[in-house]
């Protein structure tokens, strides 16, 4: 991998430092075989599907979209059993896997939707016989995708989703404050998540869904991770909570003001001449100038346009630039082209 | 699964030459002794350290050999240039570099700046390139330091030093200018006197270059406002204390010489690779195509894949590569170097760095370009944003936001 990396390295559930790809066999057979679309693996689309939900999406690095067909022979929907489960999804090794495992999951097991709402991360998680900490949030998305796709049914079946516990779920996907602007995660999503999954600290919150494990600032802010968490568990729970120091990478970059060194009268000189003598005789030949900075008695400029690149680009500052500048500004100038 | 090892990923560590290995063995074996030392029987390992700093300042260009510091390698040289150049220049407090830089330099900016410092991280366009401009706009009367890197390691987009180092002087003499130039000594040609005469401090890795982990040296213009960092003792002049690591050191010398008798890296590889791909493959682009770039580095974007099941599916054949995909690291975030470039989210986390040596072969990139269609057309079809049918993204994504019950 890109030695670049912070924090890289991946933890196991004990802890212990693991090498990114120290996946179970499990995980990397369901990859294999998906990659090699071996019989009996669930990769694909449904036409006019029973149920369809998704999870996830491009910018945060892994989506999932699941997709049912129930046996239609059975008349009551309700005992209608998954006769086939399906999977599309973007993301990495253990994202592909978890999507195998929710599929064969309830294939195997011949669920009806109802019962395959009872799966749970943590199931998905048994079958791949463990999970890295920090690809938890793989496992999460299929159960968030399962979810999706058993509303869809239930909403195509006229089967009120009180019936199914998934009231209190909201659809339109937890509509409301952003706390992770990462990942795009709300705050009533992140609440009812920390408290089914039983997140206690931001570590687990960011390798279960992965709110705040981009660029950390909403960890500490006021309506933040900690504060849900604190909301949610009382302060003393979760005051360990530690998380690796993952800083934004960017900063905007800042200027200095040259005000202080550079004489106004003389940046302003400069600019008229510019105006009148200068940039008329560069337009004329499809060019123009730039002046990028005035220190001392240095004019940092360039051409651009038409001049840009020409050979006579040194001739032209020289002749052009330097003589107008020093002739009618000040004669010490001196002309610095970037 | 395969037992031959394609490693296409010099950029993150090289394999030690044969020759390189040659020459250290018997620095660990009967001329085990201290360089310092002063009965007669240790004279040859400081010859030896005398002799390969002589190289590797032939390898830079330097103008004298008492202008190369051994040392741990580039993060302990990073270190140490721009902590040193800060406090031989007590009164001013600010610095800059630049978005992309290896966090060996980013990190150290960073904790100048918890220690008080101010900082300008200066940004880059698409293609990975600095704007002069901003780096002249960005000098303060107070900037102790600037440090940018030579060519970057995700992208190998090279930055202008020579230019940028001479603009900086020009603005002011006494900043002190630092680059970090691990990715690009041994890969092209480097002139201290000549190109790079404006540069105060240089920092390389042995290790880049076929000489073992754990060595590298620091270029220290004779003159130039630099205290020492790691003290302790009188070895490299006092500058870097500390008992030589003698046959790593002798190690860096035989690569020096070995990779200056090598003729410069041809693109002819890379863009063979690059030309072949994106034949069979839609909807990628190269990572700073539009900037001077590193011969023996292509980076690749695949739209609507991700870089981690990339790489563990052409591992499965063998094929040693790098991702700034999120998802290789502890972190969830794609490559800063990557953002700092504002590549497409659709491509974020698709990246693919494949990185050639000295001795990279024709063959081994044969492989690559044999495996990797095939591998991307498979994750495509996986991927719930493509469509198999029309080889091409799916147009209804948009039911894709995430996590809408429909």
């Amino acid at each position: 991998m890109i030695e670049t990396w912070p924090g890289h390295g991946l933890e196991n559930e004990r802890g212990e430092k693991v090498m990114p790809w120290d996946y179970s066999e499990k995980v990397l057979q369901l990859f294999r075989d998906a990659m090699a679309a071996k019989a009996g693996t669930h990769m694909g689309s449904i036409d006019d599907p029973d149920g369809i939900g998704s999870h996830g999406s491009l910018s945060c690095g892994d989506a999932l979209e699941f997709a049912f067909k129930v046996d239609a022979t059975e008349p009551d929907p309700r005992r209608q059993k998954i006769v086939q489960a399906r999977y599309r999804t973007f993301g990495c090794t253990s994202a592909i896997a978890s999507s195998e495992a929710l599929c064969a999951l309830i294939e195997e097991k011949g669920l009806t939707p109802i019962q395959a709402l009872k799966i749970t991360n943590a199931d998905i998680v048994d079958y791949l016989d463990g999970l890295p900490a920090q690809k938890l949030h793989c496992s999460v998305m299929g159960a968030e995708a399962l979810q999706a796709a058993v509303a869809d049914w239930a909403h195509k079946r006229n089967i009120p989703l009180s019936e199914l516990g998934l009231d209190a779920i909201p659809t339109g996907e937890d509509e409301g404050r952003i706390v992770c602007r990462c990942f795009n995660l709300t705050e009533p999503f992140i609440r009812r998540k920390v408290k089914e999954l039983n997140l206690k600290t931001i570590a687990d919150i960011t390798n279960a869904i992965k709110a705040g494990g981009a660029c950390t600032a909403c960890h500490h802010e006021p309506g933040g991770l900690q504060d849900i968490l604190d909301d949610t568990w009382g302060r003393s729970d979760s005051s360990q909570a530690a998380t690796p120091a993952i800083t934004d990478p960017q900063p905007m970059p800042q200027t200095s003001s040259s005000m202080t060194r550079t004489p106004f009268q003389l940046a302003r000189e400069v600019d008229r001449v510019v105006e009148s003598d200068i940039r008329p005789r560069l337009q004329h030949d499809g060019g123009d100038l730039e002046i990028v900075e005035i220190r001392g008695k240095k004019v940092f400029c360039r051409l651009t346009g038409g001049c840009q690149g020409c050979k006579g680009a040194p001739q032209t500052m020289r002749l052009v630039v330097e003589d107008a500048l020093r002739a009618k500004v000040d004669a010490e100038l001196e002309i610095v082209a970037i | 699964m395969n037992d031959r090892i394609i490693y296409l990923d010099n950029n993150a560590t090289t394999p030690v030459a044969d020759e390189v290995l040659q020459a250290m063995i018997p620095f660990l074996k009967e001329q085990f002794f201290n360089p310092s030392s002063t009965y007669p029987q240790a004279r040859k390992a400081a010859e030896a350290v005398e002799a390969a700093r002589e190289s590797v300042a032939r390898l830079l260009g330097a103008g004298s050999k008492s202008e190369i510091i051994f040392n741990g390698g580039a993060t302990e040289g990073n270190n140490s240039a721009i902590w040193g150049a800060a406090r031989a220049n007590p009164a001013r407090r600010h610095v800059i570099t630049t978005a992309v830089e290896h966090p060996a330099v980013l990190e150290v900016v960073r904790e100048m700046e918890r220690e008080g410092f101010r900082a300008t991280y200066l940004p880059v366009n698409r293609h990975g390139m600095l704007d002069a401009a901003d780096l002249i706009r960005a000098i303060q009367d107070d900037t102790a330091v600037v440090s940018i890197m030579h060519a970057n390691n995700e992208t190998g987009v090279i930055f202008p030093i020579g230019e940028l180092a001479a603009l900086v002087k020009k603005v002011d003499p006494d900043v002190v200018f630092h680059t970090d130039a691990t990715q690009t000594a041994g890969k092209m040609r480097l002139d201290l006197q000549g190109e790079l005469k404006n540069v105060d401090l240089l920092t390389i890795s042995g290790h880049k270059l076929h000489a073992p982990k754990g060595v590298g040296a620091m270029f220290v213009r004779r003159g130039s406002r630099w205290r020492p960092w790691q003290l302790g003792g009188h070895q490299e002049r006092g500058r870097r204390a500390g008992t030589e690591n003698v046959a790593s050191i002798v190690g860096l010398g035989a690569a020096a010489r070995l990779v200056m008798t090598h003729p410069n890296h041809s693109t002819a590889m890379r863009d063979r690779l690059e030309k072949a791909i994106k034949d069979q493959i839609p909807n990628l682009f190269i990572n700073g195509e539009g900037a001077p770039r590193l011969a023996n580095t292509t980076n690749v974007a695949f739209e609507f894949v991700e870089g981690e099941s990339i790489l563990l599916a052409l591992n499965d054949h063998g094929i040693c590569v790098s991702s700034g995909s999120a998802c290789t690291s502890g972190s969830l975030d794609p490559s800063h170097v990557l953002k700092a470039m504002a590549v497409p989210f659709t491509a974020a986390h698709g990246s693919l760095r494949i990185s050639t040596s000295m001795f990279s072969t024709d063959d081994e990139i044969d492989a690559v370009i044999d495996v990797l269609p095939t591998v991307i057309a498979r994750l495509r079809a996986i991927s719930p944003y493509w469509d198999v049918r029309t080889n091409s993204p799916r147009t209804d994504v948009d039911i894709f936001i995430q996590g809408k019950y429909r």
